[in-house]
């Protein structure tokens, strides 16, 4: 499929917040061996809300993960916000990750002992630095929980915990958010209100967020949908309609 | 099930572990105790199987009343009876005293609790010891060292030394070198000297007495003959003849009964109190285990496994674990033992003991204990995995159903802790005998702790609320997380802060009272004693030579030198002290603490009267004006009426009578000087006059002579050893109150996998998790700690002041709670130490991705 490539948007290194160069990832030896990724090379702009998808064992989560730091590679290179990954110990990953790195997950992993407010302000309270109030003010009302803050996550719809998942996420500006299925657990109804708020993420608030995805509606708020197979991007997409990624998707299988 | 219970403990090999030392060291105390009091036990059989291997009968005076502390003697010219009794060989007297011999200058003694004897040296048909070096003694002036004492000395045969006796130092010369029996057993710490029956009579005034009359059979009469025969020969009541093994038999369980039990209760009680904590930490991890796996027992229901099989699979895993915890408990009481001995040795009390023993009593408790308490422990969690729904396998998160009786939680614990105050209350008050209240006063210490535990869950929270802002401000987010995770189970957590509890509780309550009893003595040094320097016998069952007070009183500088004497006497059947004082000089060294009297009644203190103590005087029901008749151990009687009482449970703690009314009570010839209270000229220096009297006793090495501080200091020393061995028997618990703070931390670690997944790939570094597991163990560990400081200090205070008018008075050891407090702190890092390795040691990934 790769020959209905179209132009990548904004490839210009100049603002590239994520570029992956010639990523390889391979599991196991010889007769065993595993190609998860397969000499991969992307790269991510400022400001995109970019969807990789991809049928199981495609390498998509691979990807995600090597590109936020919390795998390696067997070869290739990932530079996030203009540092180089390769080479990193967990120290400096570990900091890179909390000050440049943003994370929505499927099963939200909020800590049940703390409020939806303290949840959201967890992340830069480790870093041990003050949240900016009127940055916060505005994630509490893009979340649109309100007076629902003082909750615990048990308390809460699954929905709602997850925008809290968001708003954790956007706490700190990161230069990157990845989504791990963000909407994986959730109905169609609250899926739609954490991709809107995803959506504004990006559209008002300037972030750039790269999701991995199952979900075609998902995928469809994107500016751009990647797809993956057998460690390879076959297909790397501007915006798509639910409907183009469905077909997208059947001529993969 | 078997085969699922044993796949599960294999899978969970850490936690198994964990639960089993839970366990372990407890039933290592136990079997450890137990071998090591088995090895006395029989070195004591030993010895006097040893002591009576030539002896056919022996014969000894009937005491009017049992005192294992006291030797009684007998006539020594019943030898003449028991020599014409049918088939005699032999017979002899045989007497045994309290002495050691001075090798240049140095006393050959035993400082510490082993006795340093001097024995009459009977023929060597009957002795027990052979000469290995020259021969035994037979003329006055003569000696045999024990072979220990040669070795330590390098005195050799035929070299002149010195004899430590009753009546002052004597020459001799030492003739032999002599071994025990065939020189194989343990004597222990304890010294012997061998001397002719005359010197020994002379030298601790028993002149025509012995302490047993030793006889051997001629060929072809048996012991048993020769014991009838001797009976009919000694037609006296007051006497008892028995054959040699019956005598080594009572000997060693009197022997037993003063050290080998009191040995075996008091380390039974420590190895009770680690196995106390194990079981809190086992009931801790089993109640942890069973709620995460709630969906694997849902599961497994659905697959129709029965409520039974369910119980069967938790308590099976209890059973296994126990087993094996008991089977290395067993193996490690061993060591336990020879360490246990070793440490005697080192602070002075070597005791005789023989190789390890290992019985089958020593295993099946320590197996019944160990097993029984770790199956006991998790009966509760494993009922409560019974109640786990099918259903609940289908859902994400299930929890465990609340408990019938968690509802009720607080009122139970509530009535437990009536009860237990109600036991320490009756411990402390009642009059029922020692035993008895020991035990009501330790079974309601633990129903306390057990119910505290029980309610701490309740504090839990709020504790955490304070802890968490001093924490937040250090530590900062991660601070923030442990506190939140620390509060997070309260139940978990309170259960896990009270196996420290108890140790720490106990620590601060030995602390307190081995200081209230050290505060009684040194108090009452200060406030009854008008004298400044205090002389007094070491060893010899606390007897002063006659010629001690004749010398302190030519001391120039000593005012006055008041003799004090003392026995033991019956007084309805309580064993009490029957003190003898010089009526005209007491008063001057002595301040009495009058509830009816006066000085003036002292110094009128004629014949026939006494003056009581209080509590004596309470327990004997007698008033001012009454009478008590005492009984003497040598049988003689004497009636006194009460003429007045004081309060003094330390120094004159008994019934204070004129020193001449002493004297036909005494059961020898001794002179019945045992303390002489000295009083200084006004204005004249301390020191010297001290010196003076040291000089003037140099001819007595056993009197010793102290200053009131230097009294004080002695038993300040003594406390401090029986507090150092109550350290480290309780060290053992707190160490095991760690393990569950270990424990704890891995299964919530475990359980909290994909939050801490989370918590790093947000940025938390490795350093900033260790920190956080380290902080919610200090949670842990400072609530243990303040619990257990406030239960031991309630427990010091209302022992404290149960036991006030036996002189135990209250003193707030400020400076030793600060330190537990700290040392509380320090185990919660340690604790933490495993647990933040391996939570730092997660892959993150794989961690996020943790089902």
């Amino acid at each position: 499929m790769s020959t209905d490539m179209k132009t990548t948007p904004g490839t210009t290194a100049t603002d590239a917040v994520v570029v992956a160069t010639d990523l390889t990832k391979i599991y196991g030896e010889g007769d065993s061996e595993v190609r998860a990724l397969d000499g991969v090379s992307v790269s991510f702009p400022k400001g995109q809300l970019a969807a990789v998808m991809g049928p199981s064992g495609s390498g998509k989560s691979t990807l995600m993960h090597i590109l936020a730091g919390l795998d390696q590679p067997t070869s290739g290179s990932v530079l996030v916000d203009g540092t180089e990954l390769a080479g990193l110990n967990d120290q400096k990953l570990t900091l890179l990750r909390r000050d440049k790195i943003g994370f929505v997950f499927q099963f939200f992993n909020l800590l049940p002992m703390l409020t939806a407010k303290e949840n959201i302000e967890l992340p830069m309270k480790i870093a041990g630095s003050t949240p900016d109030p009127e940055w916060q003010a505005t994630l509490v009302e893009a979340t649109g929980l309100g007076t629902r803050m003082s909750h615990k996550p048990a308390e809460l719809s699954g929905g709602q915990q997850q925008r809290v998942a968001v708003a954790r996420a956007l706490l700190s500006k990161p230069a990157v958010i990845f989504g791990d299925e963000p909407t994986g657990n959730l109905d169609s109804k609250t899926s739609s209100e954490v991709l809107a708020l995803l959506r504004r993420a990006v559209d008002e608030f300037g972030q750039t967020v790269i999701m991995v995805t199952h979900d075609a509606s998902a995928a469809a708020i994107a500016d751009r949908t990647l797809f993956l197979r057998d460690g390879k991007i076959v297909r790397d997409a501007g915006h798509l309609s639910a409907g183009e990624i469905l077909d997208t998707i059947k001529t993969l299988e | 099930m078997i085969g699922l219970v044993l796949r599960g403990l294999s899978t969970r090999k850490l936690r198994s572990a964990l639960t089993a030392v839970a366990i372990l060291l407890g039933v290592t105390m136990i079997s450890g105790t137990l071998v090591l009091t088995d090895q006395i036990d029989r070195a004591f059989v030993q010895i006097f199987e040893q002591g009576n291997s030539k002896i056919d009968v022996v014969v000894k005076q009937k005491p009017p009343f049992k005192d294992d502390q006291t030797e009684v003697y007998l006539n020594a010219d019943l030898v003449t009876a028991v020599r014409a009794a049918d088939g005699v060989q032999i017979a002899e007297p045989y007497i045994q005293v309290q002495g050691y011999v001075i090798v240049d200058g140095k006393p050959m003694d035993q400082t510490g609790g082993a006795p340093s004897f001097v024995f009459s040296s009977v023929s060597e048909a009957l002795n027990p010891y052979t000469p290995i070096e020259g021969r035994l003694p037979t003329a006055s002036g003569e000696i045999a060292i024990a072979t220990q004492i040669a070795e330590k000395s390098k005195a050799k045969v035929g070299q002149s030394v010195t004899l430590a006796t009753q009546d002052g130092i004597k020459p001799v010369k030492i003739v032999g070198i002599v071994q025990y029996g065939d020189g194989t057993t343990s004597l222990g710490g304890s010294t012997t000297v061998l001397a002719p029956l005359i010197d020994v009579q002379n030298w601790w005034s028993l002149q025509g007495k012995a302490s047993y009359i030793y006889a051997k059979a001629k060929d072809g009469v048996s012991a048993d003959e020769l014991k009838a025969n001797v009976r009919a020969a000694l037609p006296q009541k007051d006497v008892i003849v028995q054959t040699g093994k019956e005598n080594a038999d009572e000997q060693a369980s009197v022997l037993n009964n003063l050290i080998g039990k009191i040995i075996r209760y008091a380390l039974l009680a420590f190895a009770g109190v680690a196995v106390l904590v194990g079981a809190f930490i086992i009931y801790n991890t089993f109640s942890i285990t069973v709620a995460q796996r709630t969906r694997e027992f849902a599961m497994l229901r659905t697959i129709g496994a029965s409520r039974r099989q369910i119980l069967g699979t938790v308590v099976g895993e209890a059973f296994i674990i126990g087993l094996v915890a008991s089977v290395i408990g067993i193996g490690l009481g061993l060591v336990f033992a020879w360490g246990l001995n070793k440490l005697f040795g080192a602070i002075g009390f070597g005791l005789p003991a023989t190789g390890l023993i290992l019985s089958w009593q020593t295993v099946a408790v320590s197996l019944a204990v160990g097993v029984g308490i770790t199956v006991l422990a998790s009966i509760f969690p494993a009922l409560r995995a019974t109640k786990i729904a099918p259903i609940a396998a289908l859902r994400e998160g299930a929890t465990l159903p609340v408990g019938r009786f968690q509802k009720l939680t607080p009122v139970i614990a509530i009535v437990i802790a009536v009860l237990g105050a109600a036991g320490m209350v009756f411990g402390l008050t009642s009059d029922a005998d020692t035993t008895s209240r020991l035990l009501t006063l330790a079974g309601g210490a633990i129903l306390i702790f057990m119910a505290v535990a029980m309610l701490a869950r309740f504090i839990v929270r709020p504790v955490v609320g304070v802890l968490a802002v001093p924490i937040t401000k250090v530590a900062g987010g991660v601070g923030k997380l442990a506190s939140e995770n620390a509060a997070r189970n309260p139940a978990r957590t309170a259960v896990t802060a009270a196996a420290l509890m108890i140790g720490i509780g106990l620590v601060v309550f030995v602390t307190i009272f081995v200081g209230g009893l050290k505060e009684s003595f040194t108090g009452a040094i200060d406030t009854s004693l008008k004298s400044d320097v205090t002389v007094t016998a070491r060893g010899f069952g606390g007897s002063l030579p006659a010629g001690v007070l004749g010398a302190v009183k030519a001391v120039p500088g000593v005012q006055t030198a008041s003799p004090v004497g003392g026995t033991v006497v019956q007084v309805n059947g309580q064993s009490l002290a029957l003190i003898g004082v010089d009526p005209t000089t007491i008063t001057d060294v002595y301040k009495f603490d009058w509830n009816t009297g006066s000085d003036t009644v002292v110094q009128n203190l004629g014949a026939g009267k006494a003056l009581v103590e209080d509590n004596i005087a309470t327990s004997l029901k007698v008033k001012p004006g009454g009478t008590i008749k005492v009984q003497s151990i040598n049988g003689a009687t004497a009636t006194f009426t009460v003429a007045g009482t004081y309060t003094d449970p330390s120094i004159l703690n008994g019934i204070v009578v004129e020193q001449s009314a002493l004297k036909p009570l005494l059961q020898s010839n001794a002179t019945g000087l045992n303390t002489v209270f000295v009083k200084e000229v006004p204005g004249s220096n301390a020191d010297t006059v001290q010196a003076a009297i040291e000089k003037a006793l140099a001819g007595y090495p056993t009197a010793q002579v102290q200053s009131n501080a230097q009294q004080k200091e002695q038993v300040a020393s003594g406390v401090n050893t029986i507090l150092v061995i109550f350290y480290a028997l309780l060290a053992l618990s707190v160490m095991i109150s760690l393990f569950g703070i270990v424990n704890t931390l891995v299964l919530s670690i475990f359980e909290r996998t994909r939050e801490i997944g989370m918590l790093r790939s947000v940025g938390t570094t490795r350093r900033q998790l260790r920190a956080m597991i380290r902080w919610e163990a200090v949670i842990t560990s400072i609530i243990g700690g303040v619990l257990g400081v406030l239960l031991g200090i309630m427990f010091g205070w209302a022992v404290c002041k149960g036991l006030e008018s036996e002189g135990l008075s209250f003193v707030f050891p400020t400076v030793q709670i600060v330190i537990f407090l700290v040392l509380s702190i320090v185990a919660g890092i340690v604790a933490a130490i495993l647990p933040a390795r391996r939570a730092a040691k997660l892959d993150v990934l794989e961690a996020l991705q943790y089902e």
